[in-house]
Formats: C-alpha cells, structure tokens, sequence
C-alpha cells in the first residue's frame, strides 16, 4: 500500500514543472517589458513595437541557457557541491543498499557520488532516468549504520521518484537566469557610476530602474521557488519509512544528521534545497524570514512524526 | 432519436469493457516483467551453486546426501520454465540451501576457509536482492490479483482466462525450519 497523498504529490510536482516552465519566461518577458517602458519615452504603441521585437531574442537564449543546463546540470551541481563519482569497488556496501531498495521499488538505480566532508548530508539531483544521482557525504556513509543509511537513501530515492527532483532542478534553472541578470545590472550600474559625470543624468536613472526591476523579478521568481511545497520532506520521509519499513531507523538518522549538517564546500544557496537537510542553516535569526526563506521544515518536527509513524 | 441514446450506450460500455481488459493486461505484463528482476538473481543463484558444493565436498564428505540434495533441487529449478514452475522448485533449493547452511555450521574448518566464506557472502547477497525482488513482485501480484478478483474485473477475468496467481513467498519447508528453534550441541561432536 502506498503512502495516502503520494500519486498525488507525483502529480501536483509534474503540473508544477509545466507550470514553472511557462512562468519564469513569463516572468522574464514581464521584466524586459517593464524595463522598455520604463527607459523610453513611455509611449505605449513604440514600447509594444519595440517589446515585439525582442521577444523572439529573450525566448531563444532562454531556450539556449536551459538547453545548456539541461545538458550540463549533473556536472554543475557535481562542482557546486564538490560530489565525486562513487564507484562500486570503493564501497561496495552503500551500492548494495541502494540497489535493494531499488529492486524492491522495481526503480532503475541512479548513480551514486560522495562528497568527501566530514558532515552529515546527502542530496539527489537529476532529470531524467539516466542523470538521476545520489549524493552521500562520507561522514554519512561513515557515521550510520545500515538501517539509517537504508533510510537515507530510501528518503533520497522517494524524492526522485514523486519528481520533486525533477521540478527543483527546473526552479534552479530558472532562478539562475535572473541571479544572472541582476548580476549583470549591478556590475553596469559599477560600470556606469565609473564613467559618473560624462554621461547625461538619464542613464544613471535608467540603470537604477533597471535594477529595481530586476531585484523585484528575482526576488518573485524566488518566492515561486520556494512556494513550491516543503511538503515533500514529510511526505519523502513517510515513502521512505513505507519503502524500508523502519521509520525508526530514519528517525534517528535524522538526529545524527540534525547535529552536524554543515557541508563546508557548498557555497551557493542555490543547491541548498537539494539537500536532506539544509547544509547552510540561516544566519538569520527573525522567525518570518526564516519560514519564507526556509528550504527546510524543521528537522524536530520530522523526527517526531517519523516516530508517531512507528 | 432512442437509436441513438441505445448506440451511445452500446459505445460507453465498450469503452469502459476495453479499458478494463487493458487494465488486467497491463497488471498481468507488470508482474511478468517483475518475475525478470527475480530471475536475474535466480541465476546467479543456480551459477554459485556448484562452486559451493565443490568447496563443502573437500570438508564434509559425509554430507553426501545434503549435498545430492541442493544439486537436485538445482537441476529442477534450472529445468523449470512456467512462473509458477519456476517458484516451487526454487522454494525447494532455497530450503535446500537452507539446510546446508545449518549443517555446516558443524565444520569449524570449512568455515575458516577463505574461498567458503566469499561464497557464503555471495550467496546472502544474492538471497537479499532476491527477497528484495521477491517484494515487488508479490505487491505487483497482490494488485493484479486484486484486479482480476474483485468486481466488476472478475466478469471479464472469467471470460478471457486471467486468473489468480501465485505468490513468491518463502515455502512451507523454509518457513517451518526457520520457526524450529536452532539445535545446540553441548556435547562433543
């Protein structure tokens, strides 16, 4: 028997990738609007002339970066979190868990790296059936005994499973575009403050609109991202538990975890939700903007009701 | 006009008759393909077999007839075609299996050889992806059976041969030998 509310959750994550496919061009368009409207005269028949023209222009590059992401998203996220292929040979015993897991779900096995940290973590990425992967920190595959470390990577799999892997890794896509260009606007706004008086007044307003505009769609496509349910936590550790069938065991890898989830060679936020737990935890300390900002629901909250499972 | 309120019903009921048989279809194609996760590992199985026989032989001669055994329960498993074949004599060489594993327990040499005890995690490897397997399979036979039992499927079931089908459990042979207490020797050997 399946876990009430999982086929679903499969479902909503495939509607929500559609959804996030439209919306972040959507979003994008929206912007380059705005900035059009914005810098010129603000007639409107010129600003749609103009906007008509670029469309094309926008769309193909955000095909050609989400072409290059799709293509090259495995390795990126293999740099940004320092993950190294594990081979067999080298740890015979995580592959065997895995693939037992595996056979007795009747999933394909995805690839297995390891991050070589001392600290407890683990994430899953991919897109398709030949780029899924887990990752394991070695203090993970170290530090727990069979049944956590089962747990783990049946908590992990569920997550490639319902698609919430498939969906992040659309919103990283995605998010990464506008952290692109609003890195873009600030560097000219450096750029434009550099040459300051030679230019007319009206392009230093033009800069600062600009980047007005990009802070509001990035912090938009943000908030989309992190709209997508935080859910999925509660419900990978329920499959899980179904999976393996020791919930207890998952629990009390999630307190090993809880104690030590710092990896030290993740340096983007950006792969932050990726994770088991999160692996950078808040330097902020006020509650509301850790709850919007949140990758993670509270790991307490997961233990206890892993443990109301048993 | 009531000609053709009689044909739209004609039509839904097909419909629904169609998807019902496709659904029996895809449940009994699903447990088939679950078989050949099982029979991978039951290869394997059938391939270690011999090796281990081979390296007991040289330490316990006298088990003849536990040996003959597992080879016997090998050849019927390896001869066996159908599903359901193919899980009886299984259930058998895992009994089999089974059995010698207790008995060597006896044989403090045997179990200190090196080539015997790389068989031996083999081997319970190989019986792990199997009970692994073993789960998927049995859940993908509990839904087709589901299917193929309950209303209104058991009317097309009946009809167009789906029947019920056999799970991959353990047999009654291994089940009763792992309810027995183990047997201690307290005496000399």
């Amino acid at each position: 028997m399946q876990y009430i509310g999982l086929a679903s959750q499969t479902r909503k994550n495939n509607l929500n990738s559609i959804l996030l496919l439209i919306a972040f061009p959507a979003l994008l368009l929206a912007m380059c609007y705005a900035i059009i409207f914005f810098s010129s005269e603000q007639d409107t028949d010129q600003v749609n002339k103009y906007f008509l023209q670029i469309i094309p222009f926008v769309l193909v590059g955000v095909g050609i970066w989400f072409l290059i992401a799709w293509a090259g998203h495995s390795t990126f996220i293999k740099l940004a979190t320092g993950a190294k292929s594990l081979e067999r040979k080298e740890n015979k015993r995580v592959y065997n868990l895995l693939e037992n897991i595996c056979i007795s779900q009747g999933m394909k096995m995805p690839r297995l790296n390891i991050i070589r940290d001392d600290s407890l973590n683990a994430f899953a990425s991919g897109i398709s059936d030949n780029t899924y992967s887990i990752s394991l920190s070695s203090g993970m595959i170290n530090k727990l005994d069979d049944d956590e470390l089962e747990g783990v990577l049946a908590h992990e799999l569920s997550h490639i499973r319902n698609r919430d892997v498939r969906l992040l890794i659309i919103s990283i896509i995605f998010v990464g575009i506008f952290s692109f260009v609003a890195e873009m606007a600030f560097r000219s706004l450096r750029f434009s403050g550099r040459k300051s008086s030679k230019d007319s007044k009206g392009s230093g307003v033009i800069v600062l609109i600009i980047i007005a505009i990009t802070a509001v769609a990035y912090l938009i496509s943000i908030l989309l991202r992190f709209g997508i349910s935080r859910n999925r936590e509660y419900l990978a550790d329920a499959s899980a538990s179904e999976m393996t069938k020791k919930p207890y065991a998952l629990a009390s890898a999630l307190r090993k975890i809880s104690a030590d989830p710092m990896i030290e060679a993740v340096e983007s936020r950006d792969v932050a939700q990726l994770f088991i737990d999160n692996p950078k935890p808040s330097v902020h300390k006020s509650a509301s903007w850790d709850n919007l900002f949140a990758t993670h629901p509270p790991i307490e909250k997961r233990i206890a009701l892993l443990e109301q499972f048993a | 006009m009531a000609l053709l309120i009689v044909i739209g019903i004609l039509v839904l009921i097909s419909i629904w008759f169609t998807s019902l048989y496709n659904k029996l279809v895809r449940l009994r194609n699903r447990r088939q393909n679950a078989f050949a996760d099982i029979d991978v590992q039951l290869r394997q199985r059938h391939d270690l077999v011999p090796q281990l026989v081979d390296t007991v032989k040289g330490y316990a001669s006298h088990e003849k007839e536990l040996l003959l055994r597992v080879t016997e329960a090998r050849t019927a498993a390896m001869a066996a075609t159908t599903i359901d074949d193919k899980i009886k004599t299984e259930q058998q060489l895992t009994a089999a299996l089974q059995g010698l594993k207790v008995q060597m327990e006896a044989y403090p040499d045997l179990k200190a050889n090196q080539n015997f005890l790389q068989l031996q995690e083999e081997l319970s490897d190989i019986e792990n992806k199997l009970a692994a397997a073993r789960r998927f399979f049995n859940g993908a036979t509990t839904e087709y059976n589901n299917a193929v039992e309950s209303f209104p499927g058991n009317l097309i079931a009946r009809n167009f041969g789906f029947q019920r089908e056999l799970f991959f459990d353990l047999g009654e042979d291994t089940r009763r030998r792992m309810d027995e207490p183990p047997k201690i020797n307290f005496g000399n050997p």
